[in-house]
């Protein structure tokens, strides 16, 4: 019971990386395959491969995902009601310290990760809202249920938050936030994200 | 095995037509259960690899997720159905916090310390070493084992969910992974039949009757759970053969901890990384479980 989901949580992070991308122009669906193909590109590119080469194929992947990934808009959902709170120099300093905690932590994951198969499922639009249903199937004969959520911005369909088996990144945050700003402050917070970049 | 399954359908078959229209459930899934070769059946219609662009066409039936799935080039539009609209559900989710009470928080976040360093101090050691000497197929061996070992948990508990469409997949499983899959340690049903395992246990069960999981506990070794789901547990374990086979109680224990140290040694790095991404490890635990029980009870 208890490793289960711990995994899933997990890896609902760390799949962010290699999934999330940026896209041309058509729907949802089809821009978040065109940026999956992108990074998994990325990853089976045996030029990159050598060790001496780390550096630049990470930097390659956060690039593919960084361009379309909408991190303010992650970073304000999950701090909810406590955002329109805070002045636009606080905003400014969350936003790349909530990336960084990201990022820093599961980009090794991805790189280390072999997908079998990535089956579409479909994708569910209402406006400039998006849901994408994507199962993974890892090598270590996991099947995840993925669901990725997107918003329109221009002809980009930009996600801001996505689910591994019903666990949710955004929610996931939002109650951690939520609790220790309401026990502490916002400034406890904030020198939390800082020193786990800093262990990271 | 078969005739008695058969027997079992029939009631099951009657209180299907009993509470179907009460579920609210649409009837076309209802319909398309009773076929148990449905469940899990995908078939690749034109080869494709990952890296390809070009779009690879899957056809997939009967998916949990039946109700609302659609061939990608036919987007739904949901604000038509009566689920709330995507965008009422993005509102509403940032209103308030989805989250599951906790009375017992400053028990539970002992027993979490507990946990975390039961993992570090033994379980990952014994994993790690285990691991070491161990190929990963044969582990991956010994997990099919176990858990087709415990099939009668999700047999049972898909037919207390009139789930019909998986308890014949998990019917067929154990009949096809006890055989051909050598005892259970291949699995066949999946490899060459892509039938998946259902998983379903009894708190699950409980959830899908409309029972609420009522407070988070944190049990010492055993971890995350609900005062509903440690319920289901107990109806897990009256169901796990383990139970009737194992008289001796220092037997039944170790088997069930060289169960879980192989269980961990295919997952070695996973619970580091989830803390390390996390703020409050035991507040992103416990909504993690929350949300994946969740989950799981809508996806039966």
């Amino acid at each position: 019971m208890n490793r289960t989901f711990l995994i899933q949580a997990m890896l609902c992070l760390s799949f962010t990386f290699g999934m999330v991308a940026p896209g041309f122009a058509g729907d949802p669906q089809d821009q978040l395959r065109e940026t999956t193909d992108k990074v998994l590109s990325v990853l089976s590119d045996l030029d990159l491969k050598s060790p001496s080469k780390a550096k630049e194929r990470r930097e390659r992947i956060q690039k593919i995902v960084d361009e379309r990934f909408d991190w303010e808009e992650m970073a304000r959902r999950s701090l909810a009601r406590h955002w329109p709170q805070r002045t636009p120099e606080e905003k400014r300093e969350f936003v790349p310290l909530f990336k960084a905690l990201l990022e820093r932590v599961y980009a090794d994951k991805v790189e280390g990760y072999s997908w079998n198969k990535i089956l579409y499922e479909g994708e569910t639009i209402d406006g400039d809202y998006a849901a994408i249903k994507v199962k993974i199937f890892t090598a270590k004969d996991q099947t995840l249920h993925v669901e990725y959520r997107t918003l329109k911005k221009g002809n980009h369909w930009l996600v801001y938050d996505f689910s591994v088996e019903g666990v949710g990144l955004v929610n996931n945050y939002r109650t951690q936030f939520n609790e220790i700003i309401l026990k502490s402050s916002y400034q406890e917070l904030v020198k939390r994200l800082k020193t786990k970049s800093a262990q990271n | 095995m078969r005739t008695s399954f058969r027997w079992l359908l029939l009631p099951a078959l009657w209180l299907l037509i009993l509470s179907g229209p009460a579920l609210g459930e649409p009837a076309a899934p209802i319909g398309s259960s009773l076929d148990p070769f449905g469940g899990t059946s995908i078939n690749r219609r034109s080869g494709s690899t990952l890296s390809k662009s070009q779009p690879s066409v899957w056809e997939v039936e009967g998916l949990d997720s039946s109700a609302c799935y659609q061939p990608p080039d036919l987007p739904v539009l949901v604000a038509q159905s009566s689920k709330p609209s995507l965008k009422e559900e993005e509102l509403e989710l940032e209103e308030k916090l989805d989250t599951i009470a906790d009375p017992l928080e400053p028990v539970n976040r002992i027993f979490f310390h507990v946990n975390d360093k039961l993992y570090f101090w033994a379980l990952k050691p014994l994993a790690s070493g285990y691991n070491a000497v161990v190929p990963e197929d044969l582990r991956l061996g010994v997990k099919n084992f176990f858990s087709n070992l415990t099939t009668p948990i999700r047999l049972v508990n898909c037919l207390l969910q009139a789930n019909f469409k998986g308890a014949g997949n998990e019917t067929i499983r154990l009949l096809l992974n006890s055989t051909l899959g050598l005892g259970g340690f291949l699995d066949p049903a999946k490899t060459e039949l892509r039938i998946e395992k259902r998983d379903e246990d009894f708190g699950q069960t409980l959830g899908f009757w409309g029972i609420g999981p009522a407070f988070y506990i944190e049990w010492p070794i055993l971890g995350a759970s609900s005062l509903r789901d440690t319920f289901g547990y107990a109806g897990d374990l009256l169901l796990d053969p383990k139970t009737y086979l194992i008289q001796s109680a220092p037997v039944g224990l170790a088997i069930r901890t060289y169960d879980q140290v192989n269980e961990t040694s295919l997952r070695i790095g996973e619970y580091e990384d989830f803390k390390k991404s996390t703020l409050d490890p035991y507040i992103a635990k416990r909504e993690a479980y929350h949300q994946n029980r969740k989950h799981k009870i809508k996806n039966r």
